[in-house]
């Protein structure tokens, strides 16, 4: 029985050992790798987990040789465009489903909620047609619209949980106050639900930062390209020339959400599993 | 339902709220699954004249190897994917509940490669993997005395569509570490002491007690994960782009490389489609089959 006892306290202990190892080895290494020299990493395997040295040239060329600064540039007006407009549409519109209950506000939930199980794939070509015509590819908006359109039902999916759990009393009382439509709306739902539009921010931001097959296909133009595109193009462009340049640009690249995560980690978390659990 | 509508609120004005995301979203998601399934059925290159063709592009899906090829890589990508996102995700989640102290930061550090994107892990793991130069793989083989296994192993069509699985489900296993967690630490402490009570043992405790009391989340989960993994694709693109030849080939990396390199609009669209309705469909018959057992268990 003590053997038995002894086993379910060392187990666990060694398998969050060796997951922890295995979720973190792979940005410790490319950190690791891209503080080094181009002679060390030139000797052989890039396996020292220690840099010799603290040698920042590798960020130095990386920002020299492609337009890293560019891109994460346009990834932030992008994310900024997107998240905005994500809010500022999915608000009202979960409000009016879970608190107007308009005849057909159910059939119209339904309708966003459909959007969760339609893969973004078989939008790709009407989107890229429609883009050309307006002539809005290699714009900001050829991946704002889209990725708003398909984040819009977890949005809306996540504001009308939480709309749901707002009384009703408190609002009809602002109403009874003679605050319009509106006025109960901006002045009394919105802010009571600033740790919704929290959630849907962080978790947004994780998603439209991280976002590869639009940017990917509607952004042909460097000056206009994304992160992970950019750094998709600059490895394939540098990859097989400045192994130290191509490891500080993943670096480079994944810098924001990392920073972000260490901040507001469980929220982050909290973000992501309230984003994916829908329903 | 009518009955929680708030007071005094026009219809009007509901309407009014919901139109501008209904648009942006009927605008960008339900219209071009109408606008696609057209497109399937004809011919088009983008220059010269659509050409009405029926279902001419269904029936070659049929006696397409390639397709066929990326279908059952796709089938494995999802499968052997879900399963093991299922279970490291569970067994870190049991591990990190077993443990006494430091589980919040653990927690968080498990969750690292969630927020990265896929094309930054997908570049680390090219770059681990590589031969020439010796990546941190190759060269650990080396040093342990496993040599004879160092190899290009993105170049290896007999493992490139197991390495591209496991990195992709490398990055989101965390998720359903996370899911299983909340859901674990949120079990009724009396229950589990009952049953260490009437001497149930660890094991007993875990499949007996916490894992019946958490399946609803699991079932969520399985759901969850499968519909991730049917729309897999960054992680193959950019690690293979589906090679070398067509070993890591799936679905949707095949349609894109049918519509946007060799801009063949029509067979392409007809692929999408298919991802669609495969996706709708499997989703449907999972939740289905869980009903079922619940309804009989």
């Amino acid at each position: 029985m003590t053997s038995r006892l002894k086993l379910t306290t060392w187990l666990p202990v060694l398998l969050v050992a060796i997951f922890l190892v295995i979720q973190l080895f792979p940005v410790i290494w490319v950190i690791s790798a891209s503080l080094q020299t181009p002679e060390a990493l030139a000797r052989g395997p890039s396996n020292r987990l220690i840099p010799d040295t603290l040698y920042l040239g590798n960020y130095v060329r990386a920002f020299d040789t492609s337009p890293l600064l560019q891109y994460l540039l346009n990834s932030t007006i992008i994310a900024v465009l997107t998240i905005g407009l994500t809010i500022i549409l999915a608000a009202p519109a979960a409000y009016a489903i879970e608190k107007m209950r308009f005849s057909g506000s159910r059939i119209v939930l339904n309708y966003f909620l459909l959007g969760l199980m339609i893969p973004v794939f078989v939008s790709l070509l009407p989107i890229f047609q429609s883009l050309g015509f307006f002539g809005l590819r290699n714009t900001y908006w050829a991946v704002v619209l889209p990725q708003v359109g398909f984040q819009l039902p977890v949005a809306i999916y996540l504001y009308t949980s939480f709309f749901r759990g707002i009384p009703n009393e408190l609002l009809e009382a602002a109403s009874i106050d003679g605050a319009g439509v509106f006025r109960t709306f901006w002045s009394v739902a919105v802010p009571l639900s600033i740790n919704a539009t929290i959630t849907i921010v962080v978790y947004n931001f994780i998603f439209v930062w991280n976002e590869f097959v639009f940017a990917n296909t509607f952004l042909t133009n460097d000056a206009i390209k994304t992160l992970p595109v950019g750094l998709n193009d600059f490895v394939s462009d540098m990859g097989r020339r400045d192994y130290g340049a191509t490891y500080a640009a993943i670096v480079v690249s994944v810098l924001p959400t990392v920073a972000l995560y260490l901040f507001l980690n469980r929220r982050v978390i909290d973000s992501m599993t309230a984003g994916a659990v829908r329903g | 339902m009518r009955k929680n509508k708030l007071l005094g609120t026009p219809s009007w004005a509901g309407w009014l709220f919901v139109t501008p995301a209904l648009v942006l979203f009927t605008a960008v998601v339900i219209v071009p699954i109408g606008w696609s399934f057209y497109l399937s059925l004809g011919a088009w290159n983008g220059l010269g004249k659509w050409r009405f063709t029926g279902i001419a592009n269904y029936l070659n899906m049929l006696g397409d190897t390639v397709f066929r090829q990326a279908l059952l890589n796709n089938i494995f990508f999802s499968l052997v994917g879900s399963a093991v996102q299922l279970v490291v995700g569970m067994a870190m989640a049991v591990s990190l509940i077993s443990i006494a102290r430091f589980r919040n930061v653990i927690r968080v550090a498990y969750f690292l490669p969630a927020v990265i994107s896929s094309v930054a892990i997908s570049q680390i793991f090219v770059q681990l993997l590589s031969a020439d130069p010796e990546g941190f793989i190759n060269g650990a083989l080396k040093s342990v005395g496993l040599g004879s296994f160092a190899q290009p192993f993105l170049s290896n069509t007999g493992l490139t569509l197991l390495i591209v699985t496991l990195v992709d489900a490398y990055k989101f296993c965390a998720i359903y570490m996370a899911i299983f967690y909340s859901a674990l630490v949120s079990l009724d402490q009396d229950v589990l002491a009952a049953a260490e009570i009437d001497g149930a043992n660890w094991l007993q405790q875990l499949f007996l007690v916490r894992l019946p009391l958490i399946w609803a989340t699991i079932a969520a989960s399985v759901v969850l994960v499968v519909s991730g993994t049917l729309r897999g694709f960054d992680i193959p693109f950019v690690m293979t782009g589906g090679g070398p030849g067509t070993s890591s080939e799936l679905v949707s990396t095949y349609m894109y490389k049918t519509l946007f390199r060799q801009s063949n609009f029509g067979y392409g669209s007809s692929l999408a489609i298919f991802l669609v309705i495969e996706c709708l469909l499997i989703v449907v018959i999972i939740r289905k089959a869980f009903s079922a057992t619940e309804k009989t268990g």
